[in-house]
């Protein structure tokens, strides 16, 4: 046999690379699986949300519609939560304040009440971020088909890519969609003063907060898969990194976002504010330790504070540093900000260790 | 015109080459039979061909084109080791995940060869047999239309009546698309029987390439089997000596 020579074929088209679309179909025939996981994760979250969330504002509008004018809505943010005045409306007042773990009733009893639900949601984003993010470049690698999936016209960045965006942008925006649902699901406890407009404490599930947690937390499993080559290692790491994250961030970063206002006297403890810390000097604003000052002050019941003026009369002085509400968004916009930087990084650092990864 | 072109090509993983100054080229229309043990350099070259890693040095065009380029991918069609392809799809949705990763796609041949292989579309590619498998990785190949087809070990995991078909299938699409094929294999038996050029490797370097029946001849008419072994035996002995 020799070889034989191939008769000039057509001048050959420019070639076009495959389009987007037809990228998008292939992400979402090969993930619908994980979406609808997270889909059903996030829809169940959402229906709770929904369902108690119209049975808190129904209780919270045959509160309102029971107190006279003077008491209602805003007088009871003012007031710090609602009055159990009228007797008429105890009942009414119970049942509200039940859904929010206080006092008796079926919510309060079962554990799950709106004190908890937003601090169980905190896992939301990492749960979501890692379970689908892990796999999308780990499962390929770890199988082989990346073998078969980079060999194709349309190439290994574009696959990439046509991944890395739309995944996250979908999970990120059903994770804003839920934690919008908390923001009216937990309002009538807000507007009722039982718990601060925007309070710190809610920080992480609220705002814009949640929904970059989630698109972090996808950056960095994605991340995670490409780094290990393998599913389930990569989804363990990236649990692991993000919580170790989320704890750091909510327990020692936050509170540095701007300088804390410091002041002496009373605890600053308005509405929603996030007290960062507390120390004592002498009048003439020499430091002196806890230890020194209580003993100076004489025995108190376990967790009371003495008084500015028990204090002053020892010429003591508290000194509390504290980040006001009212920074509420200005902290939900520096961290998104720091989030959504991180993602765009480690997204783009996936993408050039893929197109350079030597197969 | 050439299919494969290599000038000066090596590739260096941390201190050692796995393929070194390797200038090749072979004439468009041929099947390649691509021989040398285990380590000898053929995943290598095939992967530097197909664009899945790039050259530490010289250079690798394909059909004309840069391999890796937009332009070679389009043109080539590989089939890795073991056929990987996507094990929880029906066959039915894995053509439809090859169709919409290319611009080049045919699809009513896809479907007339599984056809004539009697895969089902609804069966999952996991539930396949290894053959079947092979077959389907074949047609998702062919489908693109390719001028080269590439393929990496694609007996070494099939059973003896599935490798003559799944080679009879590679020489009757070579014929009927007018395309050429590399195939590595480190099975020389029979080897002229399906391969019209031949690239021997060992230790990463060229110890023989052209066509089957020029080497053949250049050893006194000694089978493509003789002349191949009788190469890799010079190249492991020089290497031993090389090691004393």
């Amino acid at each position: 046999m020799t070889a034989a020579a191939i008769p000039g074929r057509p001048e050959r088209a420019a070639v076009r690379p495959v389009t987007w679309t037809r990228l998008a179909w292939v992400t979402w025939r090969q993930h619908r699986a994980a979406l609808a996981g997270a889909g059903a994760l996030l829809g169940v979250i959402a229906a709770y949300l929904a369902y108690m969330g119209w049975e808190i504002h129904r209780a919270y509008d045959s509160l309102n519609a029971c107190l006279p004018a003077s008491l209602r809505g805003p007088a009871m943010r003012q007031a710090g939560g609602p009055p159990a005045v009228t007797p008429a409306c105890g009942a009414l007042e119970r049942a509200f304040m039940s859904f929010y773990g206080s006092g008796r009733g079926s919510v309060a009893s079962s554990g799950i009440n709106a004190q908890v639900v937003p601090f169980l949601l905190l896992a939301v984003p990492v749960l979501v971020g890692a379970f689908v993010g892990g796999p999308v470049l780990a499962r390929e690698l770890e199988s082989g088909t990346f073998r078969f999936a980079w060999t194709q016209g349309a190439g290994r960045v574009r696959l990439a890519a046509a991944r890395l965006v739309p995944l996250p942008v979908v999970l990120t925006a059903a994770a804003y969609g839920v934690s919008a649902l908390l923001s009216w699901y937990i309002g009538p406890f807000v507007q009722a003063g039982v718990t601060g407009k925007y309070p710190m404490q809610l920080f992480g599930t609220m705002g814009t907060d949640f929904a970059a947690w989630t698109l972090f937390s996808f950056a960095v499993a994605a991340f995670a898969g490409v780094l290990l080559r393998r599913t389930v290692p990569a989804m363990a790491a990236s649990l692991v990194v993000l919580t170790t994250a989320d704890v750091v961030t909510m327990m020692a970063l936050r509170q540095h976002y701007a300088t804390p206002i410091v002041v002496t006297g009373n605890e600053p403890a308005g509405l929603g504010n996030l007290v960062v810390g507390n120390w004592f000097t002498t009048t003439s604003g020499v430091p002196v330790n806890q230890a020194t000052v209580f003993s100076a002050v004489g025995r108190l019941p376990f967790g009371v504070t003495p008084s500015p003026a028990l204090l002053a009369a020892h010429h003591y002085l508290q000194w509390w540093s504290y980040q006001p509400a009212s920074r509420w968004w200005q902290f939900q916009l520096t961290e998104g900000g720091w989030l959504l930087a991180a993602s765009l990084f480690l997204i783009a650092a996936t993408v050039l260790l893929i197109r350079r990864r030597p197969a | 015109m050439d299919v494969i072109e290599a000038v000066g090509l090596g590739k260096r993983y941390g201190r050692k080459w796995g393929l070194r100054d390797c200038t090749l080229s072979v004439p468009a229309g041929c099947v390649t039979g691509l021989v040398g043990p285990n380590g000898s350099g053929k995943t290598t070259l095939l992967s530097l061909a197909v664009g899945m890693i790039r050259p530490t040095a010289g250079t690798v065009r394909v059909a004309g084109e840069t391999a890796g380029s937009l332009a070679a991918r389009d043109l080539t069609a590989f089939v890795a080791q073991d056929a990987p392809l996507y094990q929880n799809l029906p066959v039915r949705d894995m053509l439809r995940v090859a169709r919409n990763l290319n611009v080049r796609w045919d699809h009513g041949r896809a479907s007339s060869r599984l056809d004539g292989l009697g895969i089902p579309l609804k069966q999952r590619v996991g539930a396949l047999s290894g053959g079947q498998k092979a077959q389907l990785a074949l047609t998702i190949a062919l489908a693109r239309r390719p001028e080269l087809l590439v393929l990496d070990e694609p007996l070494a995991a099939l059973d003896p009546l599935a490798r003559a078909d799944f080679m009879k299938s590679v020489r009757e699409a070579v014929a009927a698309d007018r395309i050429s094929a590399v195939f590595s294999t480190h099975v020389v038996a029979e080897l002229e029987q399906v391969a019209n050029y031949l690239i021997v490797l060992g230790h990463g370097e060229v110890l023989l390439s052209g066509p089957t029946a020029e080497l053949t001849a250049a050893h006194g008419g000694e089978s493509p089997e003789k002349v191949i072994l009788s190469a890799l035996r010079a190249d492991s002995q020089s290497h031993t000596q090389g090691v004393r």
